[in-house]
């Protein structure tokens, strides 16, 4: 290390522990902002293989929330929020998937509370204030998980918009594996509805529904293990693309962090896959169980995954969920 | 860090670690961010303790560092034995990390004595940008600590599903993932790339268009 990238590094420590404000209270307000704003910005997503920008148009309207997210690189792959239904714009595969949500979840609503319960599996700190170059001020809290079945962040709030104008991403061990970095942002509350008309000709994409077929019912399947404050948040059944048949999807959370388990028979002709696969921060691991294959995907650390996964078992076989022994998973 | 490392680092600003002990922590420390950022906040409480200014803080520290380095029993008489680049290049470290440090405790010390008592503390420092790594392939279970972490060669890995239906499942979960994550994960989503040959096999619904 140079002697100019260690007095560098130092600057960047010359943060001090919390003082006037708590952590949460940071991430309250910070929650308040990303579910009654409404704005629009652009954004940097750094990882290890890319670094990508993309603009977010935000709107909260009458109860109402859209969202559109438009990579900004030469695919013009386009991500259209309207309440529950979401539709993922692929123009380069000619593609365009509807999802529609089930409605009954929690998922989508404010940030979760650090307390009690989730002081088990997070910490939250303020730890000070940094100036970042594009917006000045803004205090900076971190969400440290207190196993490796999680990942953390370091979230840089805005003092005027309570917005989360940079967040890094890191996974167990501290290191920082995706950063989102705000290089303009504007609050807006009158974003007409023709900015989250997509850009993409909507006639030359085939179109794939993925929607739910029943929610809420009784699980066929369950997983037998869960990581500690994972708990089931949605069963349901419901068809997903390129699947023969309807999927069972289940999805576990810790309020933070969620994991969904997609369980389905085996496509007919096709070997079963077994590994794991990444999208972003996002990872996927798929085993077979029972003769069905499973698949976990989920914004955590690869284990997480195959650790819930390699537990689902039919719901008339499983024995109770277990969480895992909490005193075997600190760091 | 553990206990034992915290320990280390009190035991060396108070000038009572034995110099083996001294200079394995040296070496982490030029290795190890995390652990010169506690130094530098291990050597503001105690300069805050003693009720000292900035200047005596930060070279107390330098100097312990500084003696530490020319303790090591490697780098006695000097850095003339080691081959021309590598001992230029441990010199460097050694000395970069003890300006490092103690420019990191002058610039706390700096901050806590310059506010007021009736000033609510708010500290501005130029936020920086750790290296972004990749996302670790470890799915083995969780019975030894976190580091030191090895990333698997990309051939062990095994095959998992085919990217295009990574991102149908994504589709699919991006709506239960919470809204401090919902934009990461739809980020992952319109970035990945998605082999066409595996995309052409999503057969087409009979979904009408919008």
């Amino acid at each position: 290390m140079s002697l100019r990238a260690s007095i560098a590094l130092s600057l960047g420590l010359a943060t001090l522990p919390a003082f006037a404000e708590s952590g949460q209270e940071w991430l309250a307000r910070m929650g308040a902002a990303l579910n009654n704003s409404s704005y629009v910005g652009e954004f940097v997503c750094e990882s290890a293989e890319r670094t990508e920008r993309l603009a977010i148009t935000h709107r909260v309207r009458d109860g109402v929330v859209s969202e559109r997210l438009v990579s900004l690189a030469g695919a013009g792959r386009e991500l259209v929020r309207e309440n529950d239904e979401v539709v993922a714009y692929l123009p380069d595969q000619k593609l365009a998937i509807i999802e529609r949500r089930s409605g009954r979840s929690d998922l989508m609503g404010a940030l979760p509370q650090f307390e009690g319960r989730m002081s088990s599996w997070y910490r939250v700190d303020s730890v000070g204030h940094e100036t970042l170059e594009d917006f000045g001020p803004a205090a900076v809290v971190t969400v440290r998980p207190l196993d490796g079945y999680r990942f953390g962040y370091r979230l840089w709030i805005d003092l005027d918009t309570h917005m989360p104008v940079r967040s890094d991403l890191s996974d167990g061990s501290g290191r920082v594996i995706e950063r989102l970095r705000f290089t303009r942002l504007h609050m807006d509350d009158d974003i007409p509805d023709s900015a989250f008309e997509p850009a993409v000709d909507r006639r030359k994409l085939r179109w794939v529904r993925q929607s739910p077929q029943s929610d809420d019912i009784a699980p066929a399947w369950r997983a037998t293990q869960v990581p500690p404050g994972f708990r089931l948040s949605m069963s349901g059944m419901q068809s997903v693309a390129g699947s023969g048949g309807p999927v069972n999807h289940l999805v576990y959370s810790d309020g933070l962090a969620s994991v969904s388990v997609f369980v389905q028979q085996p496509a007919a002709g096709k070997a079963p896959a077994q590994g794991t696969t990444r999208s972003g921060v996002a990872s996927a691991f798929t085993t077979v169980v029972e003769g069905h294959q499973v698949t976990a995907v989920g914004e955590v650390p690869p284990r997480t995954l195959k650790f819930i996964a390699t537990s689902i078992r039919p719901a008339g076989l499983a024995p109770d969920v277990r969480p895992a022994a909490a005193a075997d998973l600190r760091d | 860090m553990t206990e034992r490392i915290k320990e280390q680092l009190s035991a060396f600003l108070d000038g009572e670690l034995p110099d083996p002990e001294s200079a394995l922590l040296l070496k982490r420390l030029e290795r190890d961010d995390d652990l010169r950022g506690a130094l530098s906040r291990y050597s503001l409480i105690g300069a805050v303790l003693r009720g000292e200014g900035d200047v005596p803080a930060a070279r107390q520290v330098a100097a312990r560092v500084s003696a530490a380095i020319a303790r090591e029993p490697t780098r006695t008489g000097g850095f003339a034995w080691l081959p021309g680049s590598e001992a230029l290049g441990r010199g460097v470290a050694g000395i970069a990390v003890a300006a490092g440090v103690a420019f990191g405790a002058v610039m706390l010390v700096q901050q806590v004595l310059s506010v007021k008592p009736e000033t609510p503390v708010a500290v501005l420092a130029r936020a920086e940008a750790p290296p972004i790594q990749p996302v670790a392939d470890d799915t083995g279970p969780l019975d030894a600590p976190a580091e030191p972490y090895v990333t698997p060669p990309a051939a062990a890995a095994p095959v998992g599903i085919a990217p295009a239906q990574l991102a149908n499942y994504l589709v699919a979960h991006y709506g239960y993932a919470s809204p401090l994550v919902r934009r990461s994960v739809g980020a992952g989503l319109i970035i990945s790339e998605i082999d066409p040959a595996l995309a052409e096999t999503v057969p087409a619904g009979d979904v009408p268009q919008p």
